[in-house]
This record gives structure tokens, C-alpha cells and sequence, in this order.
């Protein structure tokens, strides 16, 4: 298991569209990647239940990879969110 | 004949047969499923049809409409497409749940948990994924979706709510007018009525029953009545008002990009009155050619805390963008004791028009108006900002905003943050101190902007609120205008600009004297501009001063209004 933690600097949290993004990004990796913001776990491949927990700019997240690939799961998902999740 | 009443969502008038779209029925009987792979591709072959049908939505929204409405469905897409919500509701089949179960209980699940959330783009989210259930469930089911691109040519549609998924087959060639039970001017089905002008009544009460398939109607979006089975007389003069309303609005057209002059040449300025970052856009849209109030109390009314030196920041250099190099005239917080923002703590007042509000709290908290300042010194920096103080009643007020201005700039300066120092401060004329003042305001004040509404309030001392007393409110009346005059020849004499932001502005009545006294800039609602310019073209300076010449030498209101009355251009 690796992680890092992160503060989400993108305008709007992350909604639909950057929330999207980032799912869409996760999704080939075979790791498990959770992010972990205000004691609530969420599924980053999953669009609805990053969207659902409702996770605002200026939060400080950890993101967690766990399985085969969890460093370049974990890098890929720091990198974009450092590039503001394309905003 | 009967007339329902709901809100004018969008203008124009339609007159036809009612179609009252009824929501899918979707109705089934839950089973236990037997086979549990055949059952997880009946629900993926129903989601992969949907997500077809979707696309072709979006694109046709596209062609009709525009990008951001056809993103709604493609947010659609997405929502569907999310692994893990797929493989939550394969886990119900497995358990023997049936697809549409296990599809309506995950939808659901997530709709509530979209509502909880604290901020209002996630609720909203809510009800796109009820849409999603509906769609996908429609599959299953092999029930068609309202397609309202099927409907006959002079279709009025009735429905109790026109969501994203029923709109891409909307359009103007076979629906002529919409009308809903819910909803408002904001609404998802306001704004496409709007941007395809189909004529729109929304908030009907109970509409879907009352009224039926095969029912005449008209559907007047300008005053927001529907009217049931009328009378030959009604129809005719229904049809007359939407000719006379497609004429003026092709007649506006033609003045899109047209300079903004009278008759005879003179030209002046024509903006735009806002109440936030996004109404500008509404003004470049109607042409205006810059913005002459830019109200700033939503940045405070929409808040629960302070707003900050950055947010305020944005948001001014959001509409100057928004703007490209157009004028920006900001008028800074315009806030008193009947409006209640708890954490500004202000105090209940008996007379809060006459009370400690607008530039009078902000000289006293200099804390809140400096942040105010500051914000707009660093919004100069990408447009043509100026400041415009409410409520101003003699110099010594202009003078001590000039300081505090001067003191920001400074600040500014220190820190290395690029700003114009020397934006242009200018007053609202708005009370008879400043209107009687207007010569020696006009000194010091980089421009003048009338503020009818309040200058006509304060001036006859009546409160147009008040049934008992609102006779005496009007702008009409030769004090206020006599004092309206005495400010623009101040002002002109001075050299200054004059302009007027309040609705008197737009009123083609008085528009003869605005040209007569020498108005140099008239602001308007973004909707009223088009129609200010031609009204403002209708005369020729000589023309205008011989009404003005008549109209100020009555003794009363009624007169006035009759002399205007009797030269009304159109």
C-alpha cells in the first residue's frame, strides 16, 4: 500500500467534470485507489461516489493505492490533481 | 373562456393546440431472478441502448441549442458509464434482485446521497440521475420516452416539468408555446424557451389537468397567462400581439451593433444595469456598450461570512473580463437596515431609509469598505472599473471614498500588485442633497449617475410601496424632474459625464427630456436595451426640445404625463 496526501486546489471541488476526470484516469490501473477526505472513504474510480461525497477545493485529501501498479496509480492520480483535475 | 396566471418565463405569444405530455408509465412487477447472467445483460444491453439514444439527444441539443445544454446529457453518459455503480447493481442481481430493482434502488441510492450534500451543484446532481433511472428504465421496459419532436405543428406543450432528456427533440417548428407546472425565470425550461424563443409560461398551477389534449390555447409569455378556449375577440387580438411582438423584436434585431444616437446624429451611451457576474454576459448579448450599475450586494447576500478581498476580487475581474475594455461602473455595497445580512451587524432601525446604510456604513467600517476598495483598485487591471458611491449627500463624503481609495492604491502599491490609482470615483445622485449640491459635487466627482428610483422616492417623499401614497411616486412630477435637469446641466458644465441608472431611464416617455436636458449615458436592464436605443433614435434634439420645452413649463404630474403622452413616438 503507498499514499500521499494533497490539498485540491481546482475551483469547484471535485464536481462532475473534474470528478470525471479523474475516475476516467484510475480506471486502467489494477490497484484499488481510495481517497480518504473527512473520514469518508471514497472509490477515485468511481465518478458518482467521488461526486456524491461532495469534496471542496481547499480540502486536504490522502489518497491510498493498493495492488500491482499502486506507485504508478498513486503518481498518475497526484499529478493530476496538482494540474487541477483539467480546469 | 378561462385565463391561468404563471410566470413569463419567455416573451412572445403563442396560439394552439395543447399537448399534455404525460411522464412515461413505468410500471412493473418485481421479480426474483432465476438467471442471473442473462438478467446482468438485460441491464447492460438496456444502459448501452440508452447511452445511444443519449448521444444522438446530445448532438441534435448541439445543432438546436448549444454545448452546455447538450453537456448536460453527455453528463449522463458519464454517470452511467461508472464502473462502480454498474457493479453495485450487478451485486443486487446476483442477490436475485431484478434489473429494474437493482437499477431504481442504486439510482436512488445516490440521488439521496447527492442531496445531502452541502453545496447546491451536488443536490442538483440529484435529479439527473433520477433522469438516468427514467431513461434506462424506459429500456427495459420497452416503453418509448416522450419524444416531443413527434408532436404536430402548432403544439402548445403541457408538462409538469420539461427535463434535459425530453428536450433535445424541442423546437420551434412545431411548438409554439410551453407551459409547466414548475419552475421559474431560471429554470432549466426557462432558459432553453428562451434561447429557442418559444414562448413560455412556467408555475401554472395544476395545468397538466387543467387543461386537455386537444384544448385551445394562448400562451402570452409576456404577460404569463394562458388563456383556455377564447373568444374569437381574444384570439384576434392574440394574434395582433404576436405579430406586433415578432415585428418589434426583428425591428430590435436591426439595431444590434447600430450606434446608439438620435435622429439627428448625437450620439450618447447605452449600458447595462447587473446584479452579478453572469448578467454581464446578458448585456454583451443585448449589445449594451458597457455596464452603468453594477450592483454589488450579491456578493454579500449570497454569503454566510464576509466576502473576501479575493472572492470580490474575482468576481469584479470575472465581469470586466466578461466585458472586453467595455466601461465597468461598480457601485460599491449599497446595503442598510431593511435588508438583514447577520454578519455585517447592523442594527434594525425604525426609518431604515433614512437610517445608516450604504456609503454612510461604509465610511463608518472602513474594515469592510476597504476590502471593497482594494478588490476593485486590482480589478482595474483588466478593464475600464470605475467607482460609483450610493447615497452620496455632499462632497465631504467623495472626499473622505477619495482618501480611502488612495490609501488601498497605496497598499497595493507596497505589496508590488499592479493597480489603477487614479480610477475614476464618481456619485450616485439619489437624494435631493446631492441633486440641490450637484454643481459643487460636479468639481470634484469624475461622473454622475441619476438614480431615478431612489432621487423620485426621497425627493416626493413617498414610498411607492405604500397603496396610500404611491400616487405621489413618479418621476413624472416636475420636482423631480426640474431637479433631475439641474443635475445634468451641473455636470455638463463641469465637463463630466451624467448618466441615469434607473428605470426611468428606459421609459420611451421621458426619453425626449433625457435628450432635451443633454444626457450622456443612459444604463438600462440588459433586456430593455435594444428597445432604449430605439426609442433614443426616435427623436432629433430640436424635436425633443419642444416637448421638453412644454413638458417643463406644467404645474403638475398629470399634465406632464399628458404632454408626453401626446407626443409618444410609435
Amino acid at each position: 500500500m503507498v499514499s500521499q496526501k494533497i490539498t485540491l486546489t481546482n475551483g469547484s471541488g471535485l464536481h462532475m467534470r473534474p470528478a470525471g476526470v479523474l475516475a476516467q484516469a484510475m480506471a486502467p490501473f489494477a490497484a484499488d485507489v481510495t481517497i480518504v477526505a473527512d473520514g469518508k472513504e471514497v472509490n477515485a474510480k468511481s465518478l458518482m461516489a467521488i461526486v456524491a461525497a461532495g469534496i471542496k477545493c481547499g480540502t486536504e485529501v490522502e489518497i491510498v493505492a493498493t495492488g500491482d501498479d499502486e506507485q504508478a496509480a498513486l503518481d498518475a492520480a497526484i499529478s493530476l490533481i496538482e494540474s487541477g483535475l483539467g480546469e | 373562456m378561462k385565463t391561468l396566471e404563471g410566470v413569463a418565463a419567455s416573451s412572445g405569444v403563442g396560439i394552439g393546440t395543447v399537448v399534455v405530455v404525460a411522464e412515461p408509465v413505468l410500471e412493473y412487477e418485481s421479480t426474483t431472478v432465476a438467471d442471473v447472467d442473462a438478467e446482468k445483460a438485460r441491464l447492460a444491453g438496456a444502459i448501452e441502448a440508452f447511452k445511444e439514444l443519449n448521444t444522438q439527444k446530445a448532438d441534435q441539443i448541439r445543432d438546436r441549442v448549444g454545448d452546455e445544454e447538450a453537456a448536460i446529457l453527455e453528463g449522463h453518459n458519464l454517470m452511467i458509464s461508472d464502473p462502480f455503480m454498474v457493479a453495485e447493481m450487478d451485486k443486487l442481481i446476483e442477490g436475485g434482485t431484478c434489473a429494474e430493482d437493482a437499477l431504481t434502488q442504486i439510482c436512488e441510492m445516490f440521488a439521496t446521497m447527492f442531496e445531502a450534500a452541502e453545496d447546491d451543484l451536488t443536490r442538483q446532481r440529484a435529479s439527473d440521475v433520477r433522469d438516468i433511472r427514467t431513461g434506462v428504465l424506459c429500456e427495459l421496459l420497452g416503453v418509448e420516452e416522450v419524444d416531443i419532436s413527434l408532436v404536430p405543428a402548432g403544439s402548445v406543450i403541457v408538462i409538469h416539468d420539461l427535463v434535459p432528456s425530453m428536450t433535445a427533440g424541442l423546437n420551434s417548428d412545431n411548438v409554439v408555446g410551453i407551459v409547466t407546472e414548475v419552475g421559474g425565470m431560471t429554470s432549466h425550461s426557462a432558459i432553453l424557451a428562451r434561447a429557442l424563443e418559444i414562448p413560455a409560461v412556467l408555475a401554472v398551477a395544476d395545468v397538466t389537468t387543467e387543461l386537455a389534449a386537444g384544448d385551445q390555447v394562448v400562451v402570452n409569455g409576456i404577460a404569463g397567462k394562458v388563456v383556455l378556449d377564447p373568444t374569437e375577440d381574444v384570439l384576434h387580438s392574440a394574434e395582433v400581439r404576436r405579430e406586433e411582438f415578432l415585428q418589434e423584436r426583428a425591428a430590435l434585431q436591426q439595431l444590434v451593433g447600430k450606434p446608439t444616437e438620435t435622429a439627428d446624429g448625437i450620439q450618447v451611451e447605452l449600458f447595462g444595469n447587473i446584479g452579478s457576474v453572469s448578467d454581464a454576459e446578458a448585456v454583451v448579448s443585448h449589445d449594451g456598450e458597457g455596464v452603468g450599475l453594477f450592483r454589488t450586494e450579491f456578493l454579500f447576500m449570497e454569503s454566510n461570512a464576509m466576502p473576501t478581498e479575493d472572492e470580490q476580487f474575482k468576481a469584479y475581474q470575472q465581469a470586466a473580463l466578461i466585458l472586453k475594455g467595455r466601461p465597468l461602473i461598480v457601485r460599491t455595497l449599497d446595503i442598510g437596515g431593511d435588508k438583514d445580512i447577520p454578519y455585517l451587524g447592523m442594527e434594525k432601525e425604525d426609518n431604515p431609509f433614512l437610517g445608516f446604510r450604504a456609503v454612510r456604513y461604509c465610511l463608518q467600517r472602513p474594515d469592510v469598505f476597504k476590502v471593497q476598495l482594494r478588490a476593485l483598485l486590482r480589478a482595474t487591471a483588466f478593464g475600464d472599473i470605475r467607482i460609483m458611491i450610493p447615497l452620496v449627500t455632499g462632497v465631504a463624503e467623495l472626499r473622505q471614498v477619495r482618501e480611502l481609495v488612495a490609501e488601498c492604491a497605496a497598499e497595493l502599491k507596497a505589496e508590488g500588485t499592479e493597480c489603477n490609482a487614479d480610477v475614476p470615483v464618481g456619485v450616485m445622485i439619489e437624494t435631493p442633497a446631492a441633486a440641490i449640491m450637484a454643481d459643487v459635487l460636479a468639481e470634484e466627482a469624475d461622473f454622475f449617475s441619476i438614480g431615478t428610483n431612489d432621487l423620485t422616492g426621497y425627493t416626493m417623499a413617498a414610498d411607492r410601496g405604500n397603496d396610500h401614497v404611491s400616487y405621489l411616486y413618479s418621476t413624472f412630477d416636475p420636482a423631480v424632474l426640474r431637479s433631475i435637469k439641474r443635475v445634468i446641466e451641473a455636470g455638463n458644465e463641469a465637463g463630466i459625464m451624467v448618466g441615469m441608472c434607473g428605470e426611468a431611464a428606459a421609459d420611451p416617455l421621458l426619453v425626449p427630456l433625457w435628450i432635451s436636458f443633454g444626457l450622456g449615458e443612459y444604463s438600462v436592464s440588459p433586456s430593455s436595451i435594444l428597445a432604449t436605443r430605439a426609442a433614443i433614435g426616435d427623436w432629433t434634439k430640436a424635436a425633443a426640445d419642444e416637448v421638453a420645452a412644454k413638458a417643463m413649463a406644467a404645474k403638475t404630474e398629470p399634465e406632464v404625463r399628458a404632454i408626453l403622452e401626446s407626443a409618444r413616438k410609435g
